[in-house]
């Protein structure tokens, strides 16, 4: 062999991948998947709870009650129906499933306030949904401490509101979702044009020609790397114009990192492609692979900060926490280059590119097992 | 002459591979030298696809291969001579890409190759077209292409860059006999203008007259080399004239011939190279079962025509699988129905049995008119069938296969348990009771099959290529069991093949092309209408010939 790499022989294979991935229609997936996947999740997974609808009972009708009352309707985390109806009343909504909370103000409410005593106020709440109970909660007895402090500032309670009104869910979410998408992506497409070529016996093409393996894994990388660098430019326009998610930081920053994950994604798709001997299992083994580490320590229900002991290993062993980070700067922060650690994040990523190329080309083997 | 090998030539010697702790192919020698067509003889699992991997440097093997003065031990020694092979793996279109059209895989293949594309290679490219009969479908996608225009391709793809050493498994099975004819003519032109070595693996026997050499494999070893008459002389002592005496321990009889080492007071026979592998099973000292069967449990009464059908057709989007089909099937009668890959076999046997539905036509089984699936439900304990890939429950054992089919059929354990015991020892089958499905060999797997079909003595048997990849020898016993069902039994029995050689088994046969029905009749009638025919394959040709 005069060339180690040969540009005709990639060029054809190069070529000969985009052929088959139009005529297949596979080329559908590889545009679709990712960004269906963004706009389902991303309007989907909602953390926070709006509009719940709240039964509010007034019996004391003062001054101190409308004010709390008006707090409420002022939220755009409730819907208020003010009642009269008695309290089993209100209680068979609930159960009906046509009101979330009930609010009893007591009739010696303003009365108990301005002597100073203590005046207690009933709350019941739908938990059908723990989860969404235990939120709704917290925003209830967040409205309530903050009618507190500005309607009797001589109580002067230590408040902190339990959910954060100027964060958007979107913002949240969104960025860490391409984290996600361009981990699954490209790792599930390199796979199957592997597996595709073992499965259909095309693969002796390779084992019985000259072609060297370098050859073969830069013309099967190479198609993956081109299609999905497209959607590095389409997910970023569902994130900052379906989604609106601000955008602060720098695009070069954005689309170079991402560029260096899908290859960390190519190069893990590329390893399953050596074990696995069916399309459906190099599916479903990238799938299990991937999704699982991208979502839990992808920083979107957990920040990696405050996980401990093996969670927060196994965060730094995925590459998803290094890549989410600089994402999130990008959109939502802004440092860029000027912050230490997000160069030290680039240079990570670099490192797993490297190591996880590294050990393709050791265990691909031109020959049958 | 014969020991001198000049340096283009092949040396094979001391080869075995092994996967796991079985042996796939043991202790293999030989030589070729340039302009040889060498034929690898022998059925599924003997261990030809292996030895050839190996010489293709695709797999790994122990001992030493030596071509072109390279010597290589391993697939990564052998990468040097790779820009010399062309190899191509067994299986119809396996090399092929479905969505690429003709011309794209010449184009493909020879990029591949990194070769250039100047005046003498397009026309190279264009004679092989030429001759491959493609030249016209150039612009046609892959999988849109007929078997036989699948395996032409996959031959020319592998001749564009003018390979020295030519590993070719079995590129004709399945193939129509005409496509069959076809290849095989390129070879030899390859083989004579090129200087090619070719190496070329078969199940069908018939292909060893077109090879310079023929080399026999039988269970993962290679038992007898030389050119095809050289081997049809080594066993012509052996090969007697079946007479109505009863034959001795010592020696096997199968259709109109008795095998033995003993020389016998009969007079000889003119053997065929099958025949081989009966003498390899005498000289091995191989006890070969003899079948006998009992007749069935209950006396049924079994109508004078068992099937009978008009203008069946079957339709599968815009191709035509089956297209008007007139059969019948009488009592006590082996039908066997015939054709390549393709040509309607499959799907004609399932309409039959009702997994597809029929789109067109009439269909009476038992004396009994079917149009719904209703009509078939009690019909079901009738009808006996073995499919073309019988699957078995490979973590049960074949007694508990056998049970758990019984049970399908709600037959009592009891029942069940006795008859398990009888077709065992019937079938010759007896040893393997306890072990598992998948350690069984191919032969014994369809002794078992036959079993699973009769536990509920259906009336009537519907076999789906069951010989396909078999060897000779438990052909010859699938077949015997067959004779004797019908004898005993009086069954009827519809047997599907793509081995031309085993029509003459058959009562009356109908060959398949293309769907339609081209021929209906019996064996010795039909050499009656072909006269010339020196075998069966002749007489098939003549069909495909016609309307080609």
């Amino acid at each position: 062999m005069k060339n180690f790499v040969r540009f005709s022989v990639i060029k054809a294979f190069v070529l000969k991948e985009l052929t088959e991935l139009v005529r297949t229609k596979l080329i559908i997936m590889v545009y679709m998947m990712p960004s269906m996947v963004t706009i389902l999740f991303g309007y989907g997974i909602a953390m926070d709870v709006t509009h719940s609808r709240i039964s509010i009972i007034d019996n004391d009708n003062s001054k101190y009650s409308s004010e709390l009352i008006s707090k409420f309707s002022h939220s755009k985390y409730f819907d208020v129906t003010l009642t009269h109806e008695s309290e089993a009343q209100a209680l068979e909504k609930i159960k009906k499933a046509q009101s979330d909370i009930i609010l009893i103000i007591p009739s010696s409410f303003e009365k108990n306030l301005l002597k100073g005593e203590k005046s207690e106020l009933g709350v019941f709440i739908d938990a059908a949904f723990a989860n969404r109970a235990s939120t709704m909660q917290n925003y209830v007895q967040g409205v309530i401490q903050s009618a507190a402090t500005t309607s009797a500032p001589m109580m002067t309670l230590n408040t902190r509101t339990l959910f954060n009104q100027a964060m958007r869910d979107e913002d949240a979410i969104v960025p860490g979702l391409i984290g996600l998408v361009l981990l699954v992506a490209p790792a599930i497409l390199t796979a199957l044009l592997i597996v595709k070529e073992k499965e259909k016996g095309t693969i002796f093409n390779f084992y019985a020609s000259p072609i060297g393996k370098l050859e073969f894994l830069i013309a099967k990388l190479l198609p993956v790397l081109l299609l999905h660098s497209v959607n590095i430019f389409i997910l970023f326009i569902w994130a900052t114009y379906l989604f609106d998610v601000p955008f602060r930081g720098s695009f070069f920053l954005y689309w170079l990192s991402s560029e260096i994950y899908i290859l960390i994604s190519l190069s893990i798709g590329m390893l399953i492609s050596i074990i696995a001997k069916r399309q459906i299992v190099a599916v479903v083994l990238t799938v299990i692979i991937t999704i699982l580490p991208a979502f839990l320590y992808s920083g979107m229900l957990m920040p990696i900060s405050s996980m401990q002991g093996a969670s927060w290993m196994e965060a730094h062993i995925f590459p998803v926490m290094y890549y989410n980070h600089i994402l999130y700067d990008c959109f939502l922060i802004g440092q860029g280059f000027d912050s230490s650690k997000i160069v030290l994040y680039l240079f990570i990523l670099v490192g797993y590119v490297i190591a996880l190329l590294g050990l393709g080309a050791l265990f691909l083997k031109k020959e049958m097992r | 002459m014969a020991d001198f090998y000049p340096v283009d030539a092949l040396h094979v010697s001391g080869v075995s591979v092994g996967y796991k702790d079985k042996i796939a192919i043991s202790d293999v020698s030989f030589e070729a030298k340039s302009g040889e067509i060498i034929g690898f003889i022998g059925a599924d699992g003997a261990g030809k696809s292996s030895l050839m991997q190996a010489i293709a440097g695709i797999v790994r093997f122990s001992g030493e291969i030596s071509y072109l003065q390279h010597k290589y031990h391993s697939p990564k020694e052998a990468e040097k001579i790779k820009i010399h092979t062309g190899f191509m793996p067994q299986g119809i279109g396996l090399v092929l890409y479905d969505t690429l059209t003709v011309d794209e895989h010449l184009r493909f293949f020879a990029d591949l190759r990194d070769l250039k594309k100047d005046a003498a290679f397009l026309a190279y490219k264009k004679q092989l077209l030429h001759m491959s009969g493609l030249s016209a479908f150039a612009e046609r996608q892959a999988m849109n292409l007929s078997g036989g225009m699948m395996q032409k391709l996959s031959l020319i793809c592998a001749l564009l860059h003018r390979p020295k050493l030519l590993i070719l498994d079995e590129p004709t099975t399945g193939v129509d006999p005409l496509s069959r004819l076809e290849l095989w003519e390129i070879l030899r032109n390859i083989a004579k203008e090129e200087g090619t070595i070719i190496l070329v693996s078969t199940a069908y026997m018939q292909e060893a007259s077109k090879m310079d050499r023929v080399m026999l494999f039988h269970n993962s070893k290679v038992i007898a080399s030389g050119t095809s008459a050289e081997l049809i002389d080594s066993i012509r002592p052996y090969v007697y004239e079946k007479s109505l005496a009863d034959n001795d321990e010592n020696s096997i009889s199968f259709d109109k011939v008795i095998y033995s080492l003993d020389s016998l007071n009969l007079s000889l026979h003119e053997p065929t190279l099958e025949g081989l592998f009966f003498v390899n099973a005498l000289k091995e000292r191989k006890k070969i079962a003899n079948f006998a069967i009992k007749s069935r449990e209950d006396d049924e009464v079994i109508p004078e025509v068992v099937m009978e059908c008009h203008g069946v057709s079957k339709k599968f989007g815009a191709f035509v699988a089956n297209e008007k089909i007139d059969m019948q099937l009488k009592k006590g009668e082996i039908l066997g129905l015939l054709g390549a890959n393709g040509a309607g076999k499959t799907t004609f046997i399932k309409m039959l049995l009702g997994l597809y539905s029929i789109d067109e036509g009439k269909l009476t089984l038992l004396g009994q008119s079917i149009k719904s699936g209703k009509d078939r439900q009690e019909l079901k304990s009738k009808i006996g069938y073995v499919s073309q890939h019988f699957a078995l429950y490979k973590d049960m054992s074949v007694k508990e296969n056998l049970l758990y089919f019984a049970s399908m059929h709600r037959i009592e354990k009891k029942t069940a348990l006795s008859r398990i015991a009888l077709y065992a020892k019937e079938l010759g089958f007896e040893e393997y009771l306890g072990s598992f499905a998948n350690e069984l060999p191919l032969g014994v797997n369809q002794r078992f099959s036959i079993a699973a079909a009769l536990l509920h003595e259906p009336l009537v048997l519907f076999l789906d290529e069951p010989t396909s990849g078999v060897d000779t020898l438990a052909r010859a016993q699938f077949w015997q069991i067959l004779q004797k069902l019908k004898e005993v039994w009086g069954i009827s029995i519809l047997i599907t093949t793509h081995y031309m050689s085993e029509a003459q088994f058959c009562d009356r046969v109908v060959l398949l092309k293309n769907g339609q029905k081209v021929a209906d009749d019996t064996v010795s009638n039909l050499y009656e209408r072909f006269p010339k025919a020196k075998d069966f394959e002749d007489i098939f040709l003549e069909f495909y010939k016609e309307k080609a």
